[in-house]
């Protein structure tokens, strides 16, 4: 089935990495090390200090991208805004949680109001005065790629420009839990949020077109699904000039790259991978397929595929 | 033909099947009352699950543990639905599920002992996560490939029926199961007692006295059959989904807006997209919270787009309570009941109109006029609106 193409004219990401605001970031990033931090732009640059005052972290990052986006694009709307969340407003969730625990009488509502998965997609509306369509997926370490399918969908189904994003915080007690649990944790457990426009047609600024998204749950993947993914996109492993990939490298690839060290780790994690592929398909150095191979949980399987904007 | 419903799971403070729920629908038979299974909170009454886990378990024949319980209810609901369909090589079957609360029935039992340093167990933070729920839902199906979750708070059921819908149009589904499920929890109920909206009183939607919600819990699921995947499966088709519309208020991150704008957006758009007029709509089943901002601001919106011909309308939530992500799916089930019955159900507890827009909702079971189309609407926080059209199948 051949489907209308699909451009990325818009990318941001606030992360560990100096990400947010730095065209050409993939050229020169190291593996984050155990004390890395998240790199706070100015917030007070895209959002009104009384507003901020209440925001934690997730809400800032993803409202700050957001905006970001929209003047990348140089569009005044966006006609959608939809995102993924793994693990949604854990600062705001923990804060009310303790308040409703050890406080008697009546209890402050902000963090209660603050801790709803959507809060993100809602503040994000509030902020630029936006009365589309309004999404918030959450599907553990898919959800960015659910979001990015639902994008990809209303552009399909006449949507201009679609605002799609993915965000996750990290708070102290994730790290006692992971232990706990016996996660393994090889790379530092982070916060980040990026957001990208997706656009019907090429306004001049796209920097990467999005082939294609797939998502599989409930089962544990083999190599015949990437196989079948490439197939249905008429390519196979060899036109991969790279892979980000959270596991093992995918033979065959041109260069292999694991993003999980340079990311850290965070449910949707795949959207810093998202903006790395379409910041080196935007410096143009011959990179003209990049495959995102995301098994962050071993029975979830997210692919995504970027090709370089056609001269 | 569109999008077909073929079968449909509802569990709620009025039962635990389609069919208890539809006789308590029928004879005005209210779930709410004072809590028995959920201990140690701070609500007077809630539309709870009769039912207590292990119970739920037991039935479900679910053997951990460690398994939320709106995962519970979703299974419930989810495997009325699903009926005895057939899992298929062929029929790429999906499910979208929705829930505000995920696991965290579980997760504030780990946190209370985790905050009086009481021996903590941490494997009960294994259900937390909101795609969790849904995938216990779907290894118990055995449904595997798309699963997702939505979370939009109280509109995120109907949003889960709008993207299967999407889904099998666009052709990437060609079956799917959809719905929402939340079980009550402390965390919510502080919640909207912060709000202060929580009634200590049974909630009175659309009434002028109102004041505020009572929350409940449970799940509603359908399944939704495209062309290919009937004609395979067989499956007899029930309604047709055929309008729906998602639009944000932009107002304010919890109240809705006095103009009702985003409800209005959503509304309109959903009965356009339906391809019917405004006048073949013959029963709202409206969200009617009982909070005073969300029942005025709905009432703006219905009168925004009816004008002086609003349909017959009413809220089904004193009979369930507020069930948040389930509300829009136990609600769609009940507007299918509505056209398979030819049903208007009434809304409880209410005695006089809201005094700026006089609107009088159904308020007796009245049966025997023909029901061939129903809006159901949900709206939630984050100004997050939407809108649903079940039609009669034709």
């Amino acid at each position: 089935m051949s489907k209308p193409a699909l451009y990325l004219s818009a990318a941001s990401t606030i992360s560990h990495q100096p990400t947010f605001g730095h065209a050409g970031f993939s050229a020169a990033l190291v593996p984050l090390d155990a004390a890395s931090a998240l790199i706070s732009p100015d917030y007070k640059a895209y959002i009104d200090a009384g507003l901020l005052r209440r925001m934690s972290k997730i809400l800032r990052m993803s409202v700050a991208c957001a905006k970001d986006c929209v003047v990348q694009a140089g569009i005044e709307q966006p006609d959608a805004i939809v995102v993924g969340t793994g693990l949604g407003c854990l600062q705001d969730t923990e804060k009310f949680l303790n308040t409703a625990l050890t406080v008697e009488g009546l209890l402050p509502p902000t963090s209660f109001i603050q801790s709803t998965h959507n809060t993100m997609a809602g503040q994000i509306s509030l902020s630029l005065g936006n009365h589309g369509y309004n999404m918030t997926h959450t599907q553990n370490t898919l959800s960015f790629e659910h979001a990015l399918f639902d994008a990809a969908m209303l552009v399909r189904e006449g949507d201009s420009h679609v605002l799609v994003g993915a965000a996750d915080e990290h708070i102290d007690i994730l790290n006692d839990i992971a232990d706990r649990l016996a996660f393994e944790t090889p790379v530092p457990l982070t916060s980040a949020a990026s957001f990208f426009i997706l656009s019907g047609t090429n306004a001049g600024n796209a920097a990467a077109r999005l082939a294609d998204v797939y998502t599989s749950g409930g089962a544990e993947y083999g190599q015949e699904e990437i196989d079948a993914f490439l197939d249905r996109n008429g390519m196979q492993i060899g036109d991969i000039d790279l892979v980000l990939h959270t596991g093992n490298p995918l033979s065959g690839a041109r260069q292999n790259t694991g993003y999980l060290p340079l990311a850290g780790i965070y449910p949707t994690a795949s959207a810093f991978a998202l903006h790395y592929a379409v910041d080196v398909l935007a410096a143009n150095g011959g990179v003209r397929n990049v495959l995102i191979v995301n098994a962050l949980r071993k029975t979830n399987l997210g692919l995504t595929l970027l090709k370089a904007v056609e001269a | 033909m569109g999008v077909c419903i073929t079968g449909i799971g509802v569990v709620s403070a009025i039962g635990m099947s389609v069919d208890e729920n539809l006789n308590a629908l029928r004879e005005g038979r209210s779930g709410i009352g004072p809590l028995h299974y959920l201990q140690g909170t701070r609500a007077g009454l809630a539309g709870e699950v009769k039912a207590s886990n292990d119970e739920l378990r037991t039935a479900l024949g679910v053997g951990t543990e460690y398994v939320s319980r709106t995962s519970l209810l979703g299974l419930q609901a989810a495997r009325e639905a699903w009926g005895d369909s057939k899992r298929s090589g062929v029929i790429r079957t999906g499910i979208i599920s929705s829930t505000s609360v995920g696991g965290m029935d579980r997760s504030e039992v780990f946190y209370k002992d985790y905050l009086a340093q009481h021996n903590p167990d941490y494997r009960l933070l294994t259900t937390h996560d909101s795609g969790s729920t849904t995938e216990r839902i779907a290894k118990e199906l055995g449904i595997t490939g798309y699963i997702n979750t939505l979370s939009t708070a109280c509109s995120s059921g109907v949003n889960a029926i709008m993207l299967g819908a999407r889904l099998i149009l666009q052709g990437a589904l060609d079956r799917v199961l959809v719905g929402g499920t939340d079980a009550l929890s402390g965390f919510t109920i502080d919640g909207f007692r912060s709000l202060m909206i929580y009634d200590d009183q049974w909630c009175r939607p659309f009434d002028e006295s109102r004041a505020g919600l009572n929350l409940g819990e449970g799940a509603g699921f359908l399944l939704l059959e495209g062309e290919k995947s009937l004609e395979l499966s067989g499956s007899k088709p029930i309604c047709n989904v055929s309008g729906w519309a998602n639009a944000a208020d932009a107002y304010h991150q919890t109240a809705s807006s006095p103009d009702g704008k985003g409800a209005t957006l959503a509304i309109a758009n959903a009965i356009r997209r339906a391809g019917i007029g405004l006048d073949q709509i013959s029963y709202v089943n409206a969200h009617g919270t009982g909070t005073k901002n969300n029942d005025h601001s709905e009432s703006v919106a219905l009168w925004n787009v009816f004008g002086d011909h609003v349909p017959p309308f009413s809220s089904t939530k004193a009979f369930t309570g507020h069930t948040l992500a389930a509300a829009g799916a136990i609600e769609a089930v009940f507007s299918v009941l509505a056209i398979r019955h030819n049903l208007l159900f009434p809304n409880l507890n209410y005695r006089t109109p809201i005094a700026e827009t006089g609107l009088v909702p159904v308020t007796r079971l009245e049966i025997g006029a023909e029901v061939n189309a129903v809006l159901s609407n949900s709206f939630g926080f984050g100004g997050n609106n939407s809108s649903l059209v079940l039609t009669k199948y034709e």
